[in-house]
């Protein structure tokens, strides 16, 4: 990692005084889970203090108690020196904590100017007063950078990276001094991110203090001061200098290993392999067009391009999910039927869709039931299902894929996103599919699981699967991909081996992208993308990144 | 006799048809209204049309339009009031009815009303939804100079209507209490129930109360009380209940027949036939049983569906500008109340007749 | 319910720290099933029960022995038969996700169809079997006609079965004419539900019978299993290869059948068949359903919750008649229990799955 990797000032160094906030031996158990297990963090005013750690290490839940909405079970806190006790988010907020949260809290059918207010509505005579309301909204979305955001928009109607704009703009509306950001750039392309951090240093220059969190260790050594790293509900390491900490000590800490290889070898190519998957001149009206590929068994496919280029479309309608306009899919030289997933599922074919919590678990369900569910049939006789084996094929894949916490029977929507990707998979793997398309697999999981994601999805393509992968980070596709198809405007412009690609290639054929849908809003979403022109390193079989030892599989 | 309780006729021509399981089973389920259950009507309904004889009132006069609107029929009694006013009103050759389609939505009987006036009949009778909010209607239709018939649910002000008639649900309760006592004799702990109709309407408070003051005339009192909602399924399921909760009964009045038939059911499947049963309303079903004998049901007290009927009688003449010939008076009366006889094996025969199919 | 809970918190922390973990012992597998199948089924719904002990020991203190008695207990069940075989079908389309409002008006138009002229007279000429025939093919038919419409129609179900309930109703007055039909001379139809099997009536029997196969279907087999997927996250479900329309198809068409048994039951208590048959039964079978703890929004049901909120329902009743309390302190008694109910069940199902993380 370079010693100076910021293009901007650093933020000015906060007077070391009085802690604003401190946190000594936070405990928060929840039935089954101590999600807090003794937390300490001193946040000082004008700082931008990061929190990392992997998944279910405690960020969440920490922010929680610290917003309000939990109460802790044991521990202090202490604000500006002053024992407090935060027990409702609006006492939170009267102190001057603001959050803003990793899953949105918007209310969809309000407009802009409406979520902004909500809960601080000011009226005269019981009539909401929406005209000072739309003008405020408007200044503080100004400040933002984002001034074409209308404040009379629904905001149900706004791509993601607005709401979260929105829900910035919520935060900073109140009278702040910490302000507590729950991976706010996760959504967000480089540009918003600069903007963020911009606002970001603003806050700070007024003395506010920021609570930091991110997955992207580039931005942390970017916009952070100081560094708390949790683990496993313990503080491990609190308040490191981030200048001071070399990027393989966090991860160490984090993950509580050294992480050397991010990405599994490629073994070496099968060209004359019979494709297992075959796609034909695979259209979808306003979408995508003229989109063909081959994957042998073994093999993983990756495509690349920016959000909204059309592959998630892509993928989906390989599936069946999406009905094609036009086209063919193969699955071992047998068509599917278009518009079918049953029928794809049938015929060998898995899908981890993008959005794993809206579109791939069932969260009110255990965790066995969720990765039984394409298999049910395998379990049942005369439709009654054989729970004994179904539980024991499931929990084969639970210690395969090392879900944790191992309690199968927990519902799904207990576990942290990398966990939830597993059982996914895990479903996939117990139908035993032949192909395999994984839509952002790593998207929200953190940096010790992604190396074990990549090491499974090869390991999968070794026993014969042919696995496509989409991803908005190029690194990652071209990390862990045999071969990349390069998707712009919905069309593939490029399709070649990795090994022959690096980023800035991908990026070249992205920019002079495809003439299938021209006006189509495409924003780049991927870090790496956009980071400031450091030294790259020249395309490897390992991740390539910006000068670093390939040891950040989310930092790109 | 309606058609619904001899279905072995129809039985008897399909066996010779000797059809194939399969079609049959295909028109059974296929086509439920080939053999209509609708045809009964006209016997009862002809019935009651027959005119009284030896009253001057029934020659023909001057030709009056009869405009007659009354709530949905979803009950066998409602039913049978329609029919039994549009059978009395083809009885007369003078009279041409406008009968409004039943409906139990307010608004539409207050436009149903509207219209009457508009096209300027003669008389209306008027059965309303709700008594109240039909009254504002009947006030204009009586300052039109159009004379209104008020049936069965009182309108709130005695200037909307020209006559009422009215069934007497108090009454109602007075006959099958007095029947009750009578049959009981001096028996002071005897146990009577009661099946109630439904429990919010006036009607049914009317009827309890009179049974009870009844009753306490010759030292009796209900002692166990169930409401149902005048439905066949209802019926049962209260007096289910109701009977766990009398082991012993010697008396029940059960309010309508409609519900009766689930009453009934319900006292046959518990095996009890220690008490007597006094059915209310006059259904010809209830009717047949206390012909045949054997059923513990003893007797039903009136409630006439003939009261639009009469409705429609009162309106002609008053239309028409005639007395009631059998009265010394000159006008048709402000009101009548109808008496609500109580039907035993003796009497029976005089009124099945008159009674509705439920 | 404690088996659960304490097995399970025993159970997390290592794992969820991180600690090395005690090599799963076979037994512990074991003993986790069985504790599943007690929060499962009894566990979750000891508040209900707790309620409807509660309601039995008031019942047998106020009225003695007039409620405590065989006769009593079989009239109770046998008022429940009707409302409880339409609940289970009702908490099959609510854990699938939707909502069927029609039951009530289905149950009126089987019991028409199947008690009209012509379809008496074929009974009589055959066996009685095809009125019952009659009323599940037209019960099964109209969930069916549900089904498609809402699931390849996609109408809102609410809506849907909003418009099949009048529509019902509106047929099966026409069919009867709005007469009450009565059964009358179909030899052994009243006799084979009239009877007692070992001192139970049929009724009582095919109540159970239609509970038990709700049961299994619902917790033992892929079609329960896919219900639960279905009505939790359809879209997880369809891309986890589950075809969605055609299983909620099949749970209106589920849900009709059980309409068409409750109105042969309706026909065998009141030897009729009535278009007034079955009036507010969609809100009876629905607070059952919710008050067994069946969750709404779909995802979440269970048979044995649903039977539960069906006998309180009939119990209260039960024990207001015998008390001879006027319809008035009947209905504010009701809504006190139900919400007493619903309240008791919270906390006691709140301790019990705690283990398991539900909300």
């Amino acid at each position: 990692m370079p010693a100076e990797p910021s293009t901007a000032p650093p933020a000015p160094r906060p007077a070391a005084g009085a802690p604003l906030l401190r946190c000594t031996g936070l405990v928060k158990a929840f039935p089954g889970v101590r999600a807090l297990d003794g937390v300490d963090l001193e946040v000082l005013p004008g700082e931008v203090h990061c929190l990392l750690g992997q998944n279910g290490a405690g960020k969440s839940t920490l922010i929680k108690v610290l917003a309000g909405a939990h109460a802790p079970d044991e521990g202090e806190l202490v604000w500006r020196g002053e024992p407090v006790r935060v027990t409702t988010p609006q006492a939170a907020i009267d102190l001057g904590i603001g959050t803003i949260y990793q899953e949105l809290d918007l209310v969809d059918g309000l407009t802009v100017a409406d979520n902004v207010e909500l809960g601080q509505e000011r009226s005269r005579a019981g009539l909401s007063r929406r005209r000072e309301a739309r003008q405020r909204a408007s200044a503080l979305l100004a400040r933002l950078g984002h001034p074409e955001i209308s404040p009379s928009a629904e905001v149900g109607s706004l791509p993601a990276a607005a709401q979260q704009v929105v829900s910035m703009a919520r935060a900073l509306s109140r009278d702040v001094q910490l302000m507590i950001m729950d991976e706010p750039s996760a959504v967000l392309d480089s540009g918003e991110v600069e903007r963020l951090f911009a606002v970001v240093r603003e806050l700070t220059a007024q003395g506010v203090a920021v609570v930091y969190i991110s997955h992207r260790l580039e931005e942390v050594r970017e916009i952070g001061d100081r560094i708390t790293v949790l683990k496993d509900g313990r503080t491990v390491a609190s308040s490191l200098d981030v200048r001071d900490t070399p990027t393989h000590e966090v991860i160490r800490l984090m993950t509580g290993r050294s992480v050397e290889n991010v990405f599994p070898p490629r073994p070496a190519p099968v060209e004359d392999a019979a494709p297992v998957l075959s796609v034909r001149d695979l259209a979808r009206r306003g979408e995508f067009t003229g989109v063909s590929f081959d994957v042998r068994a073994g093999e993983v496919v990756g495509l690349a391009g920016l959000v909204g280029a059309g592959r998630s479309e892509i993928v989906e309608t390989v599936y069946g999910a999406r009905r094609a306009t036009s086209g063919v899919v193969e699955v071992d030289g047998r068509p599917l039927r278009p518009g079918d997933v049953a029928g794809a599922v049938r015929a060998g074919v898995g899908l981890c869709p993008e959005e794993r919590k809206s579109q791939g678990l069932v969260l009110g369900e255990s965790v066995v039931r969720n990765i039984s569910l394409s298999s049910l049939g395998r379990f049942a006789r005369g439709g009654l299902v054989d729970r004994g084996r179904e539980r024991a094929a499931a929990d084969e894949q639970v210690a395969a894929l090392d879900v944790r916490p191992r309690d199968p029977e927990r519902p799904a929507g207990d576990l942290s996103g990398g966990n939830q990707q597993k059982v996914l998979l895990g479903r996939w793997l117990l139908r035993g599919c032949r192909v395999l398309l994984l839509d952002e697999p790593t998207r929200g999981v953190d940096v010790g699981a992604r190396s074990e994601l990549y090491a499974l999805v090869r390991a999968l393509a070794d026993s014969g699967v042919a696995v496509v992968v989409v991803s908005s980070e190029i690194e990652e596709v071209l990390g862990l991909s045999d071969r990349v198809l390069v998707v712009a405007d919905g069309e593939v412009v490029h399709q070649g081996p990795a090994g022959e690609l690096d980023e800035h290639r991908v990026l070249d054929l992205v920019m002079q992208g495809g003439g299938a849908r021209r006006g189509s809003r495409a924003s780049t979403s991927s870090p790496g993308t956009s980071a400031p022109p450091g030294p790259t390193a020249p395309p490897s079989t390992t991740a390539p990144g910006p000068g670093a030892p390939t040891t950040h599989g989310s930092a790109a | 006799m309606s058609t619904t309780r001899t279905p072995r006729t129809a039985a008897r021509r399909s066996r010779s048809r000797a059809l194939a399981l399969p079609t049959a089973l295909a028109v059974a389920v296929l086509l439920p209204g080939c053999v209509s259950n609708a045809a009964p009507e006209e016997e009862s309904a002809e019935a009651a049309a027959a005119p009284a004889a030896g009253s001057g009132n029934d020659a023909p006069g001057d030709e009056v339009v009869i405009g007659f609107t009354a709530p949905a029929a979803d009950h066998g009694w409602m039913a049978a009031v329609s029919t039994a006013a549009v059978a009395e009103a083809d009885g007369y050759e003078d009279v041409e009815l406008r009968q409004a389609e039943g409906t139990n939505d307010v608004g539409l009987q207050i436009s149903q009303v509207e219209t009457f006036i508009n096209e300027g009949v003669d008389a209306i009778v008027l059965l309303p939804v709700d008594g109240a909010a039909l009254t504002p209607i009947a006030l204009r239709a009586m300052e039109e100079g159009i004379p209104v018939i008020n049936v069965d649910r009182e309108f709130s002000s005695p200037f909307a209507a020209r006559s009422t008639v009215l069934g007497d649900n108090y009454g109602m309760g007075v006959s099958a209490g007095t029947y009750i006592c009578e049959q009981l004799g001096d028996q002071p702990d005897a146990v009577v129930a009661e099946v109630a109709g439904i429990d919010s309407l006036p009607l049914t408070q009317d009827r309890s109360q009179g049974f009870a003051d009844a009753l306490a005339d010759c030292g009796l009192d209900v002692d166990n009380r169930v409401a149902a909602e005048f439905t066949v399924e209802s019926g049962e399921a209260v007096t289910a209940n109701l009977l766990q909760a009398a082991p012993e009964i010697d008396a029940l009045w059960n309010h309508d027949d409609d519900q009766g038939v689930g009453v009934l059911a319900a006292i046959e499947a518990a095996g009890r036939d220690e008490f007597i049963m006094v059915g209310g309303a006059g259904s010809a079903n209830v009717m047949r049983d206390i012909q045949e004998g054997g059923s513990v049901v003893q007797a039903t007290v009136v409630y006439p569906s003939t009261q639009a009927a009469d409705g429609i009688r009162l309106a002609r003449l008053i239309a028409q500008g005639k007395g009631l010939s059998d009265l010394v008076e000159n006008e048709v009366p402000r009101s009548m109340t109808l008496y609500a006889p109580v039907v035993t094996a003796e009497n029976v025969d005089d009124y099945l007749p008159m009674a509705f199919e439920s | 319910m404690s088996v659960s809970s304490s097995s399970s918190t025993t159970a997390q922390p290592g794992a969820a720290l991180g600690l090395p973990e005690p090599s799963p012992e076979p037994g512990a597998s074991g003993g986790r099933r069985r504790a599943g199948l007690l929060s499962g089924s009894a566990g979750r719904s000891a508040g209900l029960v707790l309620a409807l002990l509660v309601l039995c020991a008031v019942g047998a203190l106020t009225a003695g022995e007039r409620f405590a008695s065989v006769d009593n207990l079989v009239t109770v069940l046998r008022a429940a038969a009707v409302v409880g075989i339409v609940a289970v079908g009702m908490t099959f389309v609510i854990t699938g996700g939707g909502i069927d409002l029609s039951v009530g008006g289905l149950v009126a138009l089987s019991s028409v169809w199947a008690t009209t002229l012509a379809t008496q007279a074929l009974a009589a000429d055959l066996h009685w079997g095809v009125m019952v025939f009659t009323a599940l093919a037209v019960g099964t038919a109209a969930g069916f006609v549900n089904g498609v419409v809402i699931s390849y129609g996609r109408v809102v179900a609410f809506i849907a079965t909003l418009a099949m309930l009048v529509a019902s109703r509106g047929l099966a007055e026409i069919i009867a004419g709005r007469r009450t039909q009565i059964i009358d001379g179909v030899p052994g139809f009243a006799d084979f539900f009239g009877a007692s099997v070992l001192g139970v009536p049929v009724l009582v029997l095919v109540f159970g019978l239609v509970a038990a196969a709700g049961w299994v279907l619902l917790n033992r087999t892929t079609f329960g299993r896919r219900t639960f997927a279905v009505g939790g996250n359809p879209e997880a479900a369809r891309l986890a290869g589950i075809r969605v329309q055609r299983h909620t198809l099949m749970l209106y068409t589920l849900s009709g059948l059980t309409c068409g048994i409750a109105a042969v039951m309706l026909m065998a208590r009141t030897t009729t068949g009535s278009s007034t048959h079955g009036t507010l039964l969609e809100l009876e079978a629905i607070a059952a359903v919710v008050i067994g703890g069946t969750l709404l929004a779909g995802g979440r049901g269970t048979i044995t919750g649903t039977v539960l909120g069906v006998l309180i329902f009939t119990t209260l009743t039960n024990v207001f008649v015998l008390n001879n309390l006027s319809t008035s302190v009947q209905a504010v008694a009701s809504g006190a229990v139900i919400v007493g109910a619903v309240l008791l069940q919270q906390r006691v199902a709140g301790r019990a799955s705690s283990g398991s993380g539900r909300h």
